[in-house]
Protein backbone atom coordinates (compact mmCIF):
# COMPACT_ATOMS: atom_id res chain seq x y z
CA UNK A 1 0.00 0.00 0.00
CA UNK A 2 1.25 3.20 -0.97
CA UNK A 3 0.86 6.64 0.48
CA UNK A 4 -2.86 8.18 1.67
CA UNK A 5 -5.19 10.94 -0.35
CA UNK A 6 -3.48 13.49 2.69
CA UNK A 7 -0.31 12.62 0.70
CA UNK A 8 1.26 11.90 4.62
CA UNK A 9 3.56 9.65 2.44
CA UNK A 10 2.26 6.59 5.56
CA UNK A 11 0.59 3.27 4.87
CA UNK A 12 -3.31 3.13 4.63
CA UNK A 13 -4.41 2.23 8.12
CA UNK A 14 -5.53 -0.91 8.83
CA UNK A 15 -9.13 -0.87 8.94
CA UNK A 16 -10.49 -4.09 6.80
CA UNK A 17 -11.11 -7.48 8.42
CA UNK A 18 -8.27 -8.70 5.23
CA UNK A 19 -5.58 -6.27 6.68
CA UNK A 20 -5.75 -7.81 9.91
CA UNK A 21 -4.63 -11.76 10.49
CA UNK A 22 -4.19 -14.24 13.72
CA UNK A 23 -6.26 -14.02 17.20
CA UNK A 24 -7.11 -10.30 16.18
CA UNK A 25 -8.86 -11.02 13.61
CA UNK A 26 -10.51 -14.37 14.93
CA UNK A 27 -11.81 -12.07 17.90
CA UNK A 28 -13.01 -9.38 15.35
CA UNK A 29 -15.01 -12.20 13.70
CA UNK A 30 -16.30 -13.61 17.30
CA UNK A 31 -17.26 -10.53 18.41
CA UNK A 32 -19.60 -10.35 15.47
CA UNK A 33 -21.48 -13.63 16.27
CA UNK A 34 -22.08 -12.50 19.71
CA UNK A 35 -25.22 -10.04 19.07
CA UNK A 36 -26.43 -13.67 17.60
CA UNK A 37 -25.61 -16.14 20.23
CA UNK A 38 -26.86 -14.01 23.26
CA UNK A 39 -30.68 -14.05 22.05
CA UNK A 40 -29.56 -18.20 20.91
CA UNK A 41 -29.04 -18.49 24.47
CA UNK A 42 -32.46 -16.50 25.68
CA UNK A 43 -34.35 -19.32 23.28
CA UNK A 44 -32.88 -22.49 24.71
CA UNK A 45 -33.91 -20.94 28.34
CA UNK A 46 -37.06 -20.30 27.42
CA UNK A 47 -37.91 -22.93 25.18
CA UNK A 48 -38.47 -25.42 28.21
CA UNK A 49 -40.43 -22.84 30.25
CA UNK A 50 -42.81 -22.53 27.22
CA UNK A 51 -42.87 -26.14 26.34
CA UNK A 52 -44.22 -27.14 29.74
CA UNK A 53 -46.60 -24.35 30.15
CA UNK A 54 -47.96 -25.51 27.20
CA UNK A 55 -47.53 -29.47 27.91
CA UNK A 56 -49.83 -28.68 31.39
CA UNK A 57 -52.21 -26.53 29.43
CA UNK A 58 -52.69 -29.25 27.04
CA UNK A 59 -53.60 -32.13 29.60
CA UNK A 60 -55.44 -29.69 31.76
CA UNK A 61 -57.54 -27.17 29.82
CA UNK A 62 -59.94 -29.63 28.08
CA UNK A 63 -61.26 -30.88 31.47
CA UNK A 64 -61.07 -28.21 33.34
CA UNK A 65 -64.53 -26.96 34.39
CA UNK A 66 -66.11 -24.56 37.29
CA UNK A 67 -66.24 -28.28 38.95
CA UNK A 68 -62.41 -28.70 38.92
CA UNK A 69 -62.39 -26.04 41.57
CA UNK A 70 -65.33 -26.35 43.36
CA UNK A 71 -65.65 -30.19 44.07
CA UNK A 72 -63.65 -32.30 46.57
CA UNK A 73 -61.97 -35.44 45.12
CA UNK A 74 -63.54 -38.50 45.87
CA UNK A 75 -61.86 -41.98 44.96
CA UNK A 76 -60.77 -41.48 41.20
CA UNK A 77 -63.03 -37.79 40.67
CA UNK A 78 -64.20 -34.88 42.08
CA UNK A 79 -62.35 -31.83 41.53
CA UNK A 80 -59.33 -29.51 43.53
CA UNK A 81 -61.50 -27.86 46.40
CA UNK A 82 -59.72 -29.50 49.57
CA UNK A 83 -56.87 -28.80 47.67
CA UNK A 84 -57.10 -25.21 46.74
CA UNK A 85 -58.75 -24.71 50.39
CA UNK A 86 -55.64 -26.60 52.14
CA UNK A 87 -52.54 -24.38 49.83
CA UNK A 88 -54.19 -21.26 50.55
CA UNK A 89 -54.99 -21.40 54.29
CA UNK A 90 -50.77 -22.79 54.07
CA UNK A 91 -49.98 -19.70 52.43
CA UNK A 92 -52.02 -17.65 54.46
CA UNK A 93 -50.17 -18.54 57.78
CA UNK A 94 -46.14 -19.12 55.77
CA UNK A 95 -46.86 -15.36 54.51
CA UNK A 96 -48.32 -14.16 58.11
CA UNK A 97 -45.14 -15.80 59.57
CA UNK A 98 -42.37 -14.74 56.87
CA UNK A 99 -43.67 -11.25 56.99
CA UNK A 100 -44.03 -10.60 60.39
CA UNK A 101 -40.55 -11.92 61.67
CA UNK A 102 -38.95 -11.62 57.99
CA UNK A 103 -39.55 -7.71 58.15
CA UNK A 104 -38.90 -6.88 61.90
CA UNK A 105 -35.27 -9.05 61.33
CA UNK A 106 -34.82 -6.89 58.09
CA UNK A 107 -35.45 -3.93 60.48
CA UNK A 108 -33.38 -4.58 62.72
CA UNK A 109 -30.42 -5.40 60.98
CA UNK A 110 -30.80 -2.61 58.56
CA UNK A 111 -30.92 -0.02 60.77
CA UNK A 112 -30.48 -1.22 64.56
CA UNK A 113 -27.86 -4.10 64.50
CA UNK A 114 -24.63 -3.14 65.44
CA UNK A 115 -22.40 -4.07 62.18
CA UNK A 116 -20.90 -7.66 63.36
CA UNK A 117 -24.56 -8.64 64.11
CA UNK A 118 -25.73 -7.22 60.98
CA UNK A 119 -23.24 -9.33 59.23
CA UNK A 120 -23.95 -12.20 60.78
CA UNK A 121 -27.58 -11.57 60.06
CA UNK A 122 -27.30 -11.29 56.61
CA UNK A 123 -24.76 -14.82 56.53
CA UNK A 124 -27.76 -16.63 58.41
CA UNK A 125 -30.30 -15.50 56.20
CA UNK A 126 -28.69 -16.48 53.17
CA UNK A 127 -27.74 -19.88 54.49
CA UNK A 128 -31.47 -20.35 55.39
CA UNK A 129 -32.54 -19.58 51.84
CA UNK A 130 -29.98 -22.22 50.69
CA UNK A 131 -31.23 -24.85 53.06
CA UNK A 132 -32.56 -27.58 51.02
CA UNK A 133 -36.55 -27.38 51.46
CA UNK A 134 -36.21 -30.92 52.23
CA UNK A 135 -34.74 -30.71 55.30
CA UNK A 136 -36.77 -27.98 56.24
CA UNK A 137 -39.54 -30.43 55.78
CA UNK A 138 -37.77 -33.09 58.13
CA UNK A 139 -37.17 -30.78 60.29
CA UNK A 140 -40.62 -29.30 60.83
CA UNK A 141 -41.31 -33.14 60.74
CA UNK A 142 -39.21 -33.72 64.02
CA UNK A 143 -40.22 -30.49 65.48
CA UNK A 144 -43.42 -29.82 65.02
CA UNK A 145 -45.33 -33.22 64.25
CA UNK A 146 -43.43 -35.73 66.53
CA UNK A 147 -41.79 -33.69 69.65
CA UNK A 148 -44.84 -31.40 70.30
CA UNK A 149 -47.33 -34.96 69.69
CA UNK A 150 -49.66 -32.88 67.33
CA UNK A 151 -49.38 -35.67 64.46
CA UNK A 152 -49.72 -33.81 60.82
CA UNK A 153 -51.14 -30.38 61.04
CA UNK A 154 -51.97 -27.62 58.57
CA UNK A 155 -50.88 -25.46 61.19
CA UNK A 156 -46.92 -27.27 61.35
CA UNK A 157 -47.23 -27.32 57.68
CA UNK A 158 -47.71 -23.34 57.51
CA UNK A 159 -44.45 -22.95 60.02
CA UNK A 160 -42.49 -24.60 58.10
CA UNK A 161 -43.68 -23.10 55.06
CA UNK A 162 -43.16 -20.03 56.76
CA UNK A 163 -39.81 -20.91 58.14
CA UNK A 164 -39.12 -21.34 54.38
CA UNK A 165 -40.63 -18.21 53.14
CA UNK A 166 -39.04 -15.83 56.02
CA UNK A 167 -35.40 -15.28 54.15
CA UNK A 168 -36.59 -14.05 51.31
CA UNK A 169 -38.77 -11.43 53.22
CA UNK A 170 -36.18 -10.81 55.19
CA UNK A 171 -33.25 -10.16 52.63
CA UNK A 172 -35.61 -7.94 50.89
CA UNK A 173 -36.98 -5.78 53.23
CA UNK A 174 -32.84 -4.84 54.42
CA UNK A 175 -31.58 -4.52 51.08
CA UNK A 176 -34.39 -2.31 50.63
CA UNK A 177 -33.49 -0.04 53.63
CA UNK A 178 -30.23 -0.17 53.19
CA UNK A 179 -30.63 1.08 49.68
CA UNK A 180 -32.26 3.98 50.69
CA UNK A 181 -30.10 7.16 50.45
CA UNK A 182 -28.28 8.07 53.46
CA UNK A 183 -29.56 11.56 52.35
CA UNK A 184 -32.81 10.65 53.29
CA UNK A 185 -31.82 10.12 57.08
CA UNK A 186 -29.35 12.90 57.10
CA UNK A 187 -32.17 15.23 56.05
CA UNK A 188 -34.74 13.87 58.53
CA UNK A 189 -32.47 13.86 61.30
CA UNK A 190 -31.95 17.38 60.33
CA UNK A 191 -35.26 17.90 61.01
CA UNK A 192 -35.42 16.89 64.04
CA UNK A 193 -36.92 13.62 63.43
CA UNK A 194 -36.07 11.00 65.40
CA UNK A 195 -35.04 7.64 64.16
CA UNK A 196 -37.92 5.84 64.44
CA UNK A 197 -39.60 8.50 62.83
CA UNK A 198 -37.08 8.94 59.99
CA UNK A 199 -37.73 5.00 59.86
CA UNK A 200 -41.75 5.20 59.46
CA UNK A 201 -42.44 8.08 57.65
CA UNK A 202 -39.25 8.22 55.23
CA UNK A 203 -37.32 4.95 55.04
CA UNK A 204 -40.03 2.82 54.67
CA UNK A 205 -42.38 3.96 52.15
CA UNK A 206 -39.30 4.48 50.07
CA UNK A 207 -38.53 1.18 51.32
CA UNK A 208 -42.33 -0.83 51.11
CA UNK A 209 -42.37 -1.54 47.03
CA UNK A 210 -39.53 -3.49 47.27
CA UNK A 211 -40.47 -5.14 50.73
CA UNK A 212 -44.53 -5.94 48.74
CA UNK A 213 -41.93 -7.75 45.87
CA UNK A 214 -40.07 -9.65 48.17
CA UNK A 215 -43.19 -11.42 49.62
CA UNK A 216 -44.73 -11.62 46.51
CA UNK A 217 -41.85 -13.40 45.77
CA UNK A 218 -41.90 -15.37 49.15
CA UNK A 219 -45.25 -16.78 48.45
CA UNK A 220 -44.62 -17.50 44.75
CA UNK A 221 -41.57 -19.97 45.51
CA UNK A 222 -44.19 -20.86 48.83
CA UNK A 223 -47.03 -21.84 46.76
CA UNK A 224 -44.56 -24.25 44.54
CA UNK A 225 -43.00 -25.94 47.28
CA UNK A 226 -44.02 -29.25 48.46
CA UNK A 227 -40.94 -30.39 50.42
CA UNK A 228 -42.10 -28.44 53.43
CA UNK A 229 -45.47 -29.36 53.80
CA UNK A 230 -45.11 -33.35 52.80
CA UNK A 231 -44.27 -33.98 56.06
CA UNK A 232 -45.56 -31.66 57.91
CA UNK A 233 -49.38 -31.35 56.75
CA UNK A 234 -49.91 -34.88 56.18
CA UNK A 235 -52.59 -35.27 53.35
CA UNK A 236 -56.09 -35.13 53.69
CA UNK A 237 -58.59 -36.05 51.05
CA UNK A 238 -61.71 -34.00 52.70
CA UNK A 239 -61.80 -29.82 53.39
CA UNK A 240 -60.17 -29.24 56.05
CA UNK A 241 -62.44 -27.56 59.26
CA UNK A 242 -59.68 -26.65 61.44
CA UNK A 243 -56.03 -26.10 61.78
CA UNK A 244 -55.08 -28.96 64.30
CA UNK A 245 -56.00 -31.45 60.45
CA UNK A 246 -53.81 -32.96 58.32
CA UNK A 247 -54.70 -31.21 54.91
CA UNK A 248 -54.11 -31.39 51.26
CA UNK A 249 -52.43 -28.78 48.75
CA UNK A 250 -51.73 -28.34 45.38
CA UNK A 251 -48.22 -29.32 45.16
CA UNK A 252 -49.18 -32.38 46.49
CA UNK A 253 -51.70 -33.18 44.56
CA UNK A 254 -48.87 -33.10 41.36
CA UNK A 255 -46.51 -35.37 43.63
CA UNK A 256 -49.31 -38.05 44.73
CA UNK A 257 -51.25 -37.92 41.78
CA UNK A 258 -48.30 -38.39 39.43
CA UNK A 259 -47.10 -41.23 40.05
CA UNK A 260 -49.76 -43.21 41.46
CA UNK A 261 -50.62 -46.90 39.94
CA UNK A 262 -53.47 -46.17 37.73
CA UNK A 263 -51.91 -43.19 36.86
CA UNK A 264 -54.10 -42.79 33.33
CA UNK A 265 -57.29 -41.23 33.70
CA UNK A 266 -58.98 -39.04 36.51
CA UNK A 267 -56.45 -38.67 39.20
CA UNK A 268 -53.45 -37.83 36.37
CA UNK A 269 -55.95 -35.26 35.16
CA UNK A 270 -55.89 -33.88 38.24
CA UNK A 271 -52.62 -33.20 39.06
CA UNK A 272 -52.27 -31.65 35.61
CA UNK A 273 -54.98 -29.04 36.71
CA UNK A 274 -53.19 -28.36 40.13
CA UNK A 275 -49.89 -27.95 38.37
CA UNK A 276 -52.20 -25.66 36.07
CA UNK A 277 -53.95 -23.92 38.59
CA UNK A 278 -50.29 -23.42 40.37
CA UNK A 279 -48.96 -22.31 36.87
CA UNK A 280 -51.76 -19.01 36.70
CA UNK A 281 -51.43 -17.95 40.58
CA UNK A 282 -47.67 -17.75 40.02
CA UNK A 283 -47.71 -15.85 37.24
CA UNK A 284 -50.37 -13.55 38.72
CA UNK A 285 -48.28 -12.96 41.87
CA UNK A 286 -45.92 -12.32 39.05
CA UNK A 287 -47.57 -9.98 37.12
CA UNK A 288 -48.97 -7.98 40.34
CA UNK A 289 -44.99 -7.67 41.35
CA UNK A 290 -44.19 -6.36 38.46
CA UNK A 291 -47.37 -3.47 38.22
CA UNK A 292 -46.52 -2.21 41.65
CA UNK A 293 -42.73 -2.28 40.90
CA UNK A 294 -43.47 -0.35 37.68
CA UNK A 295 -46.08 2.14 39.99
CA UNK A 296 -43.40 3.21 42.45
CA UNK A 297 -40.35 2.87 40.44
CA UNK A 298 -42.43 6.34 38.75
CA UNK A 299 -42.68 7.42 42.22
CA UNK A 300 -39.47 7.51 43.50
CA UNK A 301 -37.88 8.37 40.14
CA UNK A 302 -34.74 11.05 41.14
CA UNK A 303 -34.21 9.38 44.18
CA UNK A 304 -31.62 6.84 43.45
CA UNK A 305 -29.18 8.73 41.10
CA UNK B 1 -16.48 24.31 80.77
CA UNK B 2 -20.08 24.27 82.33
CA UNK B 3 -21.91 26.87 80.71
CA UNK B 4 -25.55 26.32 81.45
CA UNK B 5 -26.90 30.04 82.46
CA UNK B 6 -23.78 31.60 80.97
CA UNK B 7 -25.10 34.50 79.21
CA UNK B 8 -24.57 35.21 75.73
CA UNK B 9 -24.54 39.02 74.60
CA UNK B 10 -27.17 40.17 72.84
CA UNK B 11 -27.13 39.84 69.18
CA UNK B 12 -24.60 36.26 68.97
CA UNK B 13 -26.73 33.43 68.07
CA UNK B 14 -23.92 30.53 68.72
CA UNK B 15 -20.95 31.10 70.80
CA UNK B 16 -18.51 28.28 69.77
CA UNK B 17 -15.34 27.85 72.22
CA UNK B 18 -12.66 25.90 72.24
CA UNK B 19 -14.01 23.62 70.02
CA UNK B 20 -12.39 20.03 68.76
CA UNK B 21 -13.78 17.20 66.59
CA UNK B 22 -11.85 14.33 66.21
CA UNK B 23 -12.07 10.96 64.24
CA UNK B 24 -10.96 8.26 65.46
CA UNK B 25 -7.18 8.55 63.97
CA UNK B 26 -7.28 12.62 63.43
CA UNK B 27 -8.31 16.12 64.82
CA UNK B 28 -11.04 17.01 62.23
CA UNK B 29 -11.66 20.84 64.15
CA UNK B 30 -8.58 22.44 66.28
CA UNK B 31 -9.69 24.75 69.33
CA UNK B 32 -11.99 26.68 67.04
CA UNK B 33 -13.63 30.24 68.65
CA UNK B 34 -16.16 32.06 67.33
CA UNK B 35 -19.09 34.08 67.80
CA UNK B 36 -22.48 33.59 65.28
CA UNK B 37 -23.94 36.87 65.13
CA UNK B 38 -28.00 37.14 64.89
CA UNK B 39 -29.85 37.44 61.78
CA UNK B 40 -26.69 37.74 59.55
CA UNK B 41 -24.90 35.74 57.11
CA UNK B 42 -21.76 34.44 58.26
CA UNK B 43 -20.36 32.48 55.27
CA UNK B 44 -17.58 29.60 56.34
CA UNK B 45 -14.67 29.33 53.52
CA UNK B 46 -11.66 27.30 53.28
CA UNK B 47 -10.14 24.80 51.13
CA UNK B 48 -11.74 21.53 50.48
CA UNK B 49 -11.11 19.13 53.56
CA UNK B 50 -10.66 22.16 56.20
CA UNK B 51 -13.36 21.00 58.36
CA UNK B 52 -16.07 23.86 57.02
CA UNK B 53 -18.50 20.99 56.67
CA UNK B 54 -17.77 19.65 60.08
CA UNK B 55 -18.12 23.07 61.32
CA UNK B 56 -21.65 23.15 60.77
CA UNK B 57 -22.62 20.08 61.40
CA UNK B 58 -21.32 20.55 64.66
CA UNK B 59 -23.32 23.29 65.34
CA UNK B 60 -26.54 21.34 65.82
CA UNK B 61 -25.21 17.96 67.11
CA UNK B 62 -25.33 16.78 63.30
CA UNK B 63 -21.70 15.10 64.07
CA UNK B 64 -23.59 12.42 66.09
CA UNK B 65 -25.12 10.82 63.31
CA UNK B 66 -21.72 9.73 62.01
CA UNK B 67 -19.95 7.17 63.66
CA UNK B 68 -16.59 7.57 64.98
CA UNK B 69 -16.57 11.48 65.82
CA UNK B 70 -16.21 12.75 69.13
CA UNK B 71 -16.64 16.42 70.21
CA UNK B 72 -14.96 18.75 72.62
CA UNK B 73 -15.67 22.03 73.78
CA UNK B 74 -18.89 24.59 74.21
CA UNK B 75 -21.50 25.84 71.70
CA UNK B 76 -23.68 28.08 73.70
CA UNK B 77 -27.04 28.95 72.11
CA UNK B 78 -28.94 31.56 73.41
CA UNK B 79 -27.09 30.99 76.94
CA UNK B 80 -27.31 26.94 76.59
CA UNK B 81 -25.00 24.28 76.26
CA UNK B 82 -25.94 22.23 73.28
CA UNK B 83 -23.17 19.90 74.22
CA UNK B 84 -24.94 19.09 77.92
CA UNK B 85 -25.84 15.71 78.82
CA UNK B 86 -29.10 16.91 79.42
CA UNK B 87 -29.89 18.17 75.80
CA UNK B 88 -32.00 16.19 73.52
CA UNK B 89 -30.41 16.36 70.17
CA UNK B 90 -33.54 16.29 68.32
CA UNK B 91 -35.07 19.69 69.98
CA UNK B 92 -31.67 21.57 68.99
CA UNK B 93 -31.87 20.54 65.69
CA UNK B 94 -35.49 21.75 65.41
CA UNK B 95 -34.32 25.10 66.48
CA UNK B 96 -30.88 24.97 64.25
CA UNK B 97 -32.42 23.71 61.09
CA UNK B 98 -29.86 22.54 57.91
CA UNK B 99 -29.59 22.65 54.64
CA UNK B 100 -27.63 20.16 52.57
CA UNK B 101 -25.45 20.44 49.23
CA UNK B 102 -27.73 18.31 47.63
CA UNK B 103 -31.59 18.90 47.80
CA UNK B 104 -32.86 15.87 49.76
CA UNK B 105 -36.89 16.40 49.44
CA UNK B 106 -38.51 13.29 50.42
CA UNK B 107 -40.16 11.01 47.72
CA UNK B 108 -43.67 12.34 48.84
CA UNK B 109 -45.69 15.73 47.59
CA UNK B 110 -44.08 19.37 47.56
CA UNK B 111 -46.88 20.31 50.47
CA UNK B 112 -45.90 16.65 52.68
CA UNK B 113 -42.07 17.79 52.48
CA UNK B 114 -42.91 20.75 54.05
CA UNK B 115 -44.99 19.81 56.39
CA UNK B 116 -42.77 17.08 57.53
CA UNK B 117 -40.78 18.86 60.40
CA UNK B 118 -44.63 20.22 61.62
CA UNK B 119 -45.94 16.64 61.65
CA UNK B 120 -43.14 15.21 63.66
CA UNK B 121 -44.59 18.17 66.30
CA UNK B 122 -48.60 17.32 65.88
CA UNK B 123 -49.32 20.94 65.06
CA UNK B 124 -52.92 20.64 63.68
CA UNK B 125 -53.92 20.63 59.90
CA UNK B 126 -54.90 24.77 59.79
CA UNK B 127 -51.87 25.35 61.07
CA UNK B 128 -49.43 23.61 59.03
CA UNK B 129 -51.17 24.63 55.96
CA UNK B 130 -50.57 28.28 57.41
CA UNK B 131 -47.07 27.19 57.72
CA UNK B 132 -46.46 25.80 54.23
CA UNK B 133 -47.57 28.29 52.75
CA UNK B 134 -45.67 30.79 54.59
CA UNK B 135 -42.58 28.86 54.62
CA UNK B 136 -42.30 28.64 50.58
CA UNK B 137 -42.66 32.46 50.48
CA UNK B 138 -40.08 32.72 52.38
CA UNK B 139 -37.74 30.70 50.70
CA UNK B 140 -38.90 32.52 47.24
CA UNK B 141 -40.14 28.91 46.06
CA UNK B 142 -44.05 29.85 46.71
CA UNK B 143 -45.23 31.48 42.99
CA UNK B 144 -43.42 28.25 41.34
CA UNK B 145 -44.94 25.84 43.25
CA UNK B 146 -48.63 27.26 44.27
CA UNK B 147 -50.42 24.99 41.41
CA UNK B 148 -48.21 21.43 42.41
CA UNK B 149 -48.52 21.49 46.13
CA UNK B 150 -49.53 17.87 45.57
CA UNK B 151 -47.31 16.62 42.83
CA UNK B 152 -43.97 14.72 44.14
CA UNK B 153 -41.07 17.57 44.68
CA UNK B 154 -38.95 14.73 43.13
CA UNK B 155 -40.81 15.78 40.04
CA UNK B 156 -39.29 19.61 40.18
CA UNK B 157 -36.37 20.94 39.09
CA UNK B 158 -33.17 20.62 41.14
CA UNK B 159 -33.30 24.62 42.02
CA UNK B 160 -36.72 24.35 43.01
CA UNK B 161 -35.95 21.28 45.27
CA UNK B 162 -33.52 22.99 47.09
CA UNK B 163 -35.65 25.77 47.85
CA UNK B 164 -38.67 23.14 48.82
CA UNK B 165 -35.64 21.96 51.34
CA UNK B 166 -35.14 25.81 52.62
CA UNK B 167 -39.14 25.95 53.17
CA UNK B 168 -39.05 22.44 55.23
CA UNK B 169 -36.39 23.82 57.10
CA UNK B 170 -37.79 27.16 57.92
CA UNK B 171 -41.49 25.34 58.42
CA UNK B 172 -39.92 24.61 62.22
CA UNK B 173 -39.06 27.86 62.62
CA UNK B 174 -35.76 27.83 63.71
CA UNK B 175 -33.49 30.45 64.93
CA UNK B 176 -30.43 29.60 62.88
CA UNK B 177 -30.12 28.12 59.37
CA UNK B 178 -26.58 25.60 58.85
CA UNK B 179 -26.79 25.24 55.20
CA UNK B 180 -23.67 23.04 53.45
CA UNK B 181 -23.09 24.08 50.33
CA UNK B 182 -26.91 24.99 49.06
CA UNK B 183 -25.91 25.62 45.79
CA UNK B 184 -23.15 23.74 45.15
CA UNK B 185 -25.48 22.05 42.50
CA UNK B 186 -27.64 24.22 41.43
CA UNK B 187 -27.57 26.80 38.24
CA UNK B 188 -26.60 30.25 38.07
CA UNK B 189 -30.19 31.07 37.68
CA UNK B 190 -31.25 29.18 40.90
CA UNK B 191 -28.20 30.13 43.06
CA UNK B 192 -29.36 33.98 42.30
CA UNK B 193 -32.56 32.83 43.63
CA UNK B 194 -31.14 31.20 46.61
CA UNK B 195 -28.82 33.76 47.35
CA UNK B 196 -31.91 36.61 47.66
CA UNK B 197 -33.82 33.79 49.42
CA UNK B 198 -30.81 34.31 52.08
CA UNK B 199 -30.39 38.41 52.42
CA UNK B 200 -34.15 37.96 53.28
CA UNK B 201 -33.79 35.33 55.79
CA UNK B 202 -30.95 37.17 57.50
CA UNK B 203 -33.13 39.49 58.21
CA UNK B 204 -35.02 37.24 60.51
CA UNK B 205 -32.83 34.71 61.42
CA UNK B 206 -29.07 33.71 61.85
CA UNK B 207 -27.35 31.72 58.41
CA UNK B 208 -24.54 29.95 58.90
CA UNK B 209 -23.33 28.90 55.17
CA UNK B 210 -20.41 26.72 53.86
CA UNK B 211 -19.31 27.41 50.44
CA UNK B 212 -17.03 26.83 47.88
CA UNK B 213 -16.83 29.90 46.09
CA UNK B 214 -15.31 32.86 47.09
CA UNK B 215 -17.11 34.71 44.95
CA UNK B 216 -20.45 33.82 47.17
CA UNK B 217 -19.10 34.79 50.33
CA UNK B 218 -18.30 37.89 48.91
CA UNK B 219 -21.79 38.50 47.72
CA UNK B 220 -23.86 36.60 49.72
CA UNK B 221 -22.51 37.05 53.53
CA UNK B 222 -21.56 39.62 55.49
CA UNK B 223 -19.65 37.61 58.14
CA UNK B 224 -17.04 35.51 57.08
CA UNK B 225 -14.87 33.30 58.47
CA UNK B 226 -11.60 31.34 56.89
CA UNK B 227 -10.80 27.65 58.15
CA UNK B 228 -7.46 25.90 57.15
CA UNK B 229 -6.64 22.51 58.10
CA UNK B 230 -9.23 22.48 60.84
CA UNK B 231 -8.42 25.91 62.29
CA UNK B 232 -10.09 28.86 62.58
CA UNK B 233 -7.40 31.12 60.49
CA UNK B 234 -9.71 34.33 60.52
CA UNK B 235 -13.19 36.07 60.67
CA UNK B 236 -14.68 39.03 60.89
CA UNK B 237 -16.95 41.35 58.56
CA UNK B 238 -16.89 39.72 54.87
CA UNK B 239 -15.74 43.36 53.57
CA UNK B 240 -12.88 43.47 55.99
CA UNK B 241 -11.52 40.41 55.36
CA UNK B 242 -11.77 40.14 52.15
CA UNK B 243 -10.33 43.79 51.67
CA UNK B 244 -7.82 43.87 54.82
CA UNK B 245 -7.23 40.86 56.07
CA UNK B 246 -5.08 40.33 59.06
CA UNK B 247 -3.51 36.58 57.99
CA UNK B 248 -1.23 36.26 55.23
CA UNK B 249 -2.97 32.56 54.63
CA UNK B 250 -6.48 34.30 54.46
CA UNK B 251 -5.10 36.57 51.92
CA UNK B 252 -3.43 34.37 49.63
CA UNK B 253 -6.84 31.93 50.03
CA UNK B 254 -9.44 35.05 49.07
CA UNK B 255 -6.78 36.44 46.55
CA UNK B 256 -7.08 32.52 44.86
CA UNK B 257 -3.43 32.46 45.02
CA UNK B 258 -4.04 28.82 46.08
CA UNK B 259 -7.36 26.59 47.33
Amino acid sequence: MTAGAEGLGEEAPALTYASVSGRTRRRLIFDRFIPWLLPLAFVVVLFPLFDMIFWVAQKAVPTFTLATLTETQVGFGGGLYSMILGTLVLIAIGTAIATGIGMAAGFYTAEYAPRPVATFGRLAGNILAGVPAIVLGYFGYYLLVLYTNWGFTTLAGGIVLGIFMTPYVYRTTDLALTSVPPTQREAALAMGARPRQYLLRIAFPIALPTVLTGIFFAMALGLGEAAPIVYTAGWSSTPITGLMQPTSFLTGAIWLFYDLPPSEGTLLTLAFQAAFLLILIVLGLNVIVQLLSDRFRRRLQGLFE
Amino acid sequence: MSAEGVPTPNGVALRVRHLYVRARDRTILTDISIDIPDKEVTAVIGPSGCGKTTFIRSLNRMTETTQGLTVQGSVLYRGQEIYSPSVAPVLVRQRIGMVFQRPTVFPISVYENVAFGLRLEHQPEDRIEQEVQHSLVRAGVWEEVKNDLDRPALSLSGGQQQRICIARALAVRPRILLMDEPTASLDPVSTQRVEATLEELSQEISIVMVTHSIAQAARASTRTAYLYQGRLIEEGSTEELFERPKQKLTEEYVTGRFG
